[in-house]
């Protein structure tokens, strides 16, 4: 890693909700302001802007800076789904970092109610329009279905171990006033759910709504030194590997070692894991790719480890997608700013007890089968 | 009786029409088979994503391959699938190599499994499904 005197200094979430009572670009605009709030800078700084979100076309960062009345020097738009917000920080701090921009606010939300999210789904790209939505796929829910039911025949995982990531994370929810599903959740509700898209049960997919994200990027030093979160390594994989319409493995595995080597880190120094979690199979996934058990042996691990805020491996800490809702294109930056917020220890009543290195994983853009798009980065919080 | 055209369609282009044409004309499934690696290929595109030629032939296939691995799709279905849920998608191996994610119809849904052999639906069924559909062997 290059020393940096370049990282992420703010932080913001919008309110959630469901339906779209109101505009994406005032999601962004709560959001980033709660983001330079907690800085303790306002807009005037800002000088780049990146966006990412379903419902923002055919606007994007430009015409975003018009709307806001901001001049900038740089600005950026994700193309890769819930794997964007990751990419999208990443290249923020290196825009900072060459003198591109000196503030850059990173916003990704979307305000989307349940026939936009179904129509956007069905065209979410050409290969989902051309080649899956006329058979009548359900939207990505049939997709994860065929990888699920592969992983439990290869590996012999179950649905009551998978169940365990979103109950867990509803564990963590409840102390999340943000979340929109907040009631308790027991194993034994997880597997009496509706069947969706065998073998998906409804809490295995997650919620659409409406909200924002956001995260500003500029010089440490702006900020008190316990507010400093520093981006010790990151990465990003599109369609890996190759061919394979459901593969039981993505992009990670090709740059898990790369990464950690790269921020001195191994698997052990890793003191929470926020996680792309559209559907606790993916999630699943990750933990095996990054490097936290061998691929095919998550289930067991699942079993091995409580995975609330307050357990042994804590996981989406403030209650993920899975029970926040996914607000399309923010859903990538909800882990981000999940992990600064408890990096700057301000997890209220969910605080990680040790929280001093995070791991950020993002997943996204699915198209023929399954989502291309993987990243990964590695954050460090002051203490 | 819901007819092809009345489900979501895919977009007709010069790289794909010659596969469209044969579901749409024939009932017959037709794959690109790229003439630097051999390789079949679905779906259509103007270059091999195995060897990255550029000269791909189309050629007539058997039409028959097994599920991989499969989703019975109960809810969150379009309107006008809902009737016919659940609609079993499969992950399925082309006899020639090629890898199709298709929907298999069937009477029993709860029969089918990972490794079943699966064929085209006969020709006086293909024109109720825009792409190409499969049934059990």
């Amino acid at each position: 890693m290059l020393p940096s005197g370049v990282g992420i200094i703010g932080y913001g979430s919008s309110v959630y909700q469901k339906g779209a009572p109101r505009s994406e670009l005032s999601y962004f605009v709560e959001a980033g302001g709660a983001a330079l709030g907690s800085a303790g800078l306002g807009w005037d700084v800002v000088d780049g802007l990146s966006t990412s979100s379903t419902t923002l076309q055919p606007d994007n960062a430009v015409t975003t800076a018009e709307q806001f009345g901001l001049s900038v020097t740089w600005a950026s738009v994700s193309n890769a789904g819930g794997a964007g917000a990751v990419v999208n920080v990443l290249d923020a701090v290196r825009a900072v970092e060459a003198g591109r921009a000196s503030h850059v606010l990173c916003l990704a939300g979307a305000a989307q109610d349940g026939r936009f999210f179904r129509e956007r789904t069905a065209r979410f790209n050409n290969a989902v329009g051309d080649w899956l939505a006329p058979h009548g796929f359900g939207g990505m829910n049939g997709l994860f279905g065929i990888v699920q039911r592969k992983h439990m025949e290869t590996y012999g995982t179950t649905r009551a171990q998978l169940g365990r990531i979103a109950v867990d994370q509803r564990a963590s929810a409840a102390l999340n006033d943000n979340a929109l599903l907040r009631a308790p959740m027991t194993i034994g509700d997880y597997l009496a759910a509706p069947v969706v898209a065998d073998p998906l049960g409804l809490f295995d997919c997650v919620m659409p709504c409406s909200g924002a994200e956001a995260i500003l990027v500029g010089p440490l030093d702006r900020v008190p030194a316990a507010k400093r979160v520093r981006l010790l390594a990151g990465r990003e994989r599109h369609n890996h590997p190759v061919g394979e319409p459901a593969p039981l493995r993505g992009g990670w595995e090709t740059f898990r070692d790369g990464l950690y080597a790269e921020a001195g880190l191994g698997t052990a120094d890793i003191d929470m894991v926020q996680a792309y979690d559209d559907y606790p199979i993916m999630v699943a996934i990750q933990i095996e790719d990054l490097g936290f058990c061998a691929k095919g042996e998550v289930g067991r691990f699942l079993d091995a480890h409580c995975l609330r805020w307050d357990g042994d491996f804590p996981l989406n800490t403030g209650g993920g997608q899975l029970s926040c809702g996914q607000t399309g294109g923010g859903g990538g930056m909800i882990h981000i700013t999940e992990a600064v917020r408890q990096l700057r220890r301000e997890g209220g009543a969910r605080q990680v007890a040790r929280a001093r290195h995070a791991l950020v994983s993002g997943y996204g853009m699915v198209a023929y089968g399954h989502g291309l798009s993987a990243t990964a980065m590695l954050l460090e919080g002051a203490t | 009786m819901t007819l092809a055209a009345d489900l979501p369609q895919p977009r007709e282009s010069p790289d794909n029409a010659p596969m469209l044409a044969a579901w749409r004309d024939a009932g017959a499934l037709a794959l690109q088979r790229c003439e630097a690696c051999d390789r079949a290929i679905f779906y259509p595109r103007p270059i091999c994503p195995h060897c990255h030629a550029t000269r791909l032939r189309w050629m007539p296939a058997e039409g028959s391959g097994r599920i991989v691995s499969f989703s019975r799709i109960h809810r969150g279905l379009p309107p006008v699938f809902q009737a016919e849920a659940p609609i079993v998608l499969a992950e399925i191996a082309l006899a020639e190599g090629a890898i199709m994610i298709a929907r298999v119809v069937t009477t029993a849904p709860e029969a089918v499994h990972a490794g079943m052999a699966v064929r085209l639906v006969p020709r006086a069924a293909a024109s109720r499904y825009p792409l190409p559909t499969f049934e059990p062997a």
